[in-house]
């Protein structure tokens, strides 16, 4: 573009045939350069809608200002694993960004449309930005809920999603039966029982965790929500400090949402360079930022000091330490037939 | 939320009252009215929560019964589209369809050309159609009718857009209106004799655009080239035709709406031989045979063959209005000829019909066939409906074809056509067909004109 203008002032001030091809050379390569506008769709689970439009928004101003290209991003939002499944089935999806690793396992694994590395392939397992799960109980706290063991106890009524469709379900399930094992005595056997009576005390399961937010928050469902931290802060953040309050459990789950490019149909539309720096931005000052702003918990080091004092101090355990890992944390909890089926029954 | 609360509330706390709090200070002797009154608000409490839980799970019911509507395979069966399977995306289908049609064929005062009055099945023709994705389409068409078996469509078509269609295989070439009508539903049992010089099927490959719904429609493709009325599966020559149509409908509503003209037509070389002399025979509307070239199974050698350029050109139009339609055509028909001891003659064949219908019992006309409006039903006191037609066509032979290339006193130079039908919808896919055709000649035999045809047709006809 630089070039351009100062072409034209060359033609202004000697036009001569020479100068006049130039113009014609300068303006014809610069034509040729432009590049072309271009639209990302970045498939995401359910609470992230306003972190990327706030992200969406700014990365399009550095794209456009580093390259020239005007890059588009549409949304897709939804349950994790429903969205994964979406994506099998021929959503077009230039990036993932999904509540668990598991749930882009599946699309390398069933769709074939990225490597089975796909983790290795961005700095800290391919999440930038990390968040925990927490409750929501309304102000006052009526029903005196401190921690996990108080959501199986008769009376409280428990609002958290549909494990078989949403990722943060299965953080939510997980981080439960991660605190059973570890009371005095914990094993298995007394942590699905801990399970099945909180299950007992949930009386709507809905498909994701925006759906259970509305449930709880909208329309005055239950005495608690098991939510991500950052969505429990945000209805803090938006409905103000004066209808709910966060209390954080003796110990929770160290939750670490992926991204990843879709290779294949990122290479069929042409878009795998802007897609990988997409997801590259993120890990960024500015990216970090934004993530942080939106109460995910930042990965770089300077960003989480910066926002240190809005997260509350908790006890993380990790998917891979307890469960083994989210490939047998699926198969022994979520997949059909195994503990939540026999622990959750609809109508009982 | 706060109105289902209130509601709640006001139920409970009124009636309630009365009911309900005389029986908890009877079972809580000694309670306190603040102590009923917590009582009371911790009963409505939970009873909201019960409402607001069970408008949550009917809703929650609701979106999966939605969601897997969405993702569920239907299979339908109506008379306008047959008997289908369908994906939930409508990428995936598969369609049955059918035509079967059972004639009884009756001649009157044929003294002179004899022919047997029978009933027949005329058409007898299952078909399948398919979309395959989101582009690809194909259908196909045999008809066991009259006791042979005829594979009239076999394409597939790959529709790109409205307004860019590719399609390859087996089909109708576009150039005459009647012709492209189907067989379904044409007016009259037998199409004018102005279809004896167009195409009936042949293989090729064709692009084709519908441009604002109809507003305008083109069709041009390449085609191994038939004679008049040829229905080919092969070429015997190099050469191929190259046909083409377009057709306009310029007034999306007002009384002009259902106007419709264009043109089609065709053109390429065709090069018979004695063996296969790749001409044409004519037929009257009683499917029987009133001119043909000169040909001779005992001396072959000097049988009239094609032998050059094949030209077709048919300006055509409709008009639907009300109970109301007209459509009508010309055709001319040129086809180079050659014979042994003769020059090669460009000869010109020209033919025109009109057609007219009129819906006694009020139906819409159009070009498909019509849905009575209360269909036949004797229990109902329903009768269906009733459309009364007529139709005049001719077609005149070159003068130059005689005598060289076909005998005068075996071959009019001329056929006229009129006729009247009435046509008896029960419902949409059963019709009956009650038609009487005179049809005229100019020459033909040694004494002077041809007898004419006269030509009663009955048809029961089930299409789904």
């Amino acid at each position: 573009m630089r070039g351009t203008l100062k072409t034209m002032r060359i033609r202004l001030a000697a036009p001569s045939p020479i100068a006049l091809l130039a113009l014609v050379a300068g303006t014809g390569a610069a034509a040729a350069q432009a590049p072309k506008p271009v639209t990302l769709l970045n498939v995401s689970y359910d609470p992230t809608r306003e972190l990327y439009e706030d992200f969406n928004q700014q990365f399009a101003a550095y794209w456009k200002g580093k390259t020239g290209q005007e890059v588009t991003i549409r949304q897709s939002h939804g349950g994790s694993g429903k969205q994964a499944r979406s994506v099998i089935d021929g959503l077009q999806a230039d990036v993932v960004t999904l509540a668990l690793a598991y749930d882009i396992d599946q699309i390398a694994e069933k769709g074939g449309l990225l490597p089975a590395d796909w983790q290795k392939r961005l700095p800290d397992n391919s999440s930038p930005y990390t968040s925990t799960i927490v409750l929501l109980v309304r102000k006052g706290n009526p029903k005196h809920i401190r921690d996990w063991g108080d959501l199986a106890k008769p009376g409280v009524s428990v609002v958290t999603p549909n494990p078989k469709t949403s990722g943060g379900a299965r953080w939510n399930y997980l981080a439960a039966w991660a605190w059973a094992l570890r009371q005095p005595g914990g094993n298995d056997s007394t942590a699905k029982q801990f399970v099945a009576r909180l299950y007992k005390n949930v009386p709507v399961l809905d498909a994701g965790a925006r759906g259970s937010t509305t449930t709880f928050v909208e329309r005055g469902i239950g005495d608690v929500l098991i939510a991500w931290e950052n969505e429990a802060l945000l209805a803090i953040k938006e409905l103000g400090p004066g209808k709910f309050e966060v209390v954080a459990p003796s110990v929770s789950i160290l939750a670490e949402p992926p991204v990843a490019v879709v290779d294949k149909v990122a290479g069929k539309h042409g878009t795998k360079q802007v897609a990988q720096a997409y997801l590259q931005y993120l890990y960024t000052d500015a990216g970090q930022e934004i993530a942080a702003k939106h109460f995910y918990r930042p990965r770089l080091a300077s960003v989480a000091a910066k926002y240190e004092a809005q997260f509350p101090k908790l006890t993380l355990i990790t998917v891979d330490e307890v469960f083994g890992g989210w490939k047998k944390a699926q198969a022994t909890h979520f997949a059909d037939g195994a503990l939540f089926d026999q622990i959750y029954q609809p109508g009982r | 939320m706060s109105a289902v609360r209130r509601w709640v509330s006001g139920i409970i706390l009124t009636g309630g009252s009365v009911a309900i709090a005389p029986q908890i200070v009877a079972q809580q002797e000694g309670a306190t009215p603040d102590s009923v009154q917590r009582s009371l608000e911790s009963r409505v409490d939970e009873l909201d929560q019960q409402v607001r839980i069970l408008q949550r799970l009917r809703e929650l019911a609701a979106d999966s019964a939605a969601a897997a509507a969405k993702d569920k395979v239907t299979a339908t069966a109506s008379p306008k589209d047959g008997f289908s399977i369908k994906s939930a995306d409508g990428k995936y289908a598969v369609r049955l369809k059918g035509l079967l049609q059972t004639d009884g064929r009756f001649f009157l005062s044929d003294s002179a050309f004899p022919v047997t009055n029978t009933f027949f099945v005329r058409r007898a023709r299952p078909i399948l159609e398919a979309t395959v994705g989101k582009y690809l389409e194909f259908r196909v068409q045999p008809d066991f009718g009259q006791g042979t078996t005829v594979l009239f469509d076999a394409y597939s078509d790959v529709k790109v857009a409205p307004a860019f269609a590719v399609r390859a295989g087996k089909f109708k070439p576009p150039v005459d209106l009647e012709r492209l009508q189907s067989a379904g539903d044409i007016v009259f049992a037998e199409r004018a004799l102005a279809t004896n010089l167009a195409p009936n099927r042949d293989i090729g490959l064709q692009l084709s655009g519908d441009i604002s719904t109809g507003l305008f429609t083109w069709q041009a493709g390449v085609f191994n080239g038939v004679p008049d009325l040829g229905n080919g599966d092969g070429d015997i020559s190099d050469a191929k035709d190259f046909a083409g149509r377009i057709f306009l409908q310029p007034f999306k509503t007002g009384t002009l709406a259902g106007l419709g003209f264009g043109a089609g037509g065709s053109t390429g070389l065709e090069r018979g031989t004695t063996a296969v002399p790749a001409l044409a025979s004519y037929r009257t509307p009683g499917q029987q045979t009133w001119f043909r070239y000169a040909s001779s199974t005992t001396t072959p050698t000097t049988n009239v063959f094609a032998d050059g350029r094949r030209q077709r050109l048919a300006p055509q139009a409709y008009f639907y209005t009300g109970p109301l339609g007209l459509h009508g055509e010309y055709i001319e028909s040129w086809q180079a000829v050659s014979r042994a001891g003769a020059a090669s003659v460009k000869l010109k064949h020209t033919a025109w019909q009109a057609t007219g219908s009129f819906f006694l019992t009020g139906e819409k006309n159009s070009w498909k066939s019509a849905a009575p409006k209360k269909p036949f039903d004797p229990k109902a006191g329903t009768f269906g409906a009733l459309e009364l037609a007529a139709r005049y066509s001719e077609l005149s032979i070159d003068d130059a074809t005689f005598p060289i290339f076909a005998s005068p006193t075996t071959n009019p130079r001329r056929a006229k056509a009129y006729a009247i039908g009435l046509n008896w919808y029960l419902a949409r896919a059963i019709k009956v067909v009650v038609d009487y055709e005179h049809t005229s000649f100019t020459g033909g035999t040694a004494a002077g004109d041809r007898e004419p045809e006269n030509f009663v047709v009955t048809r029961v006809q089930h299409s789904f």
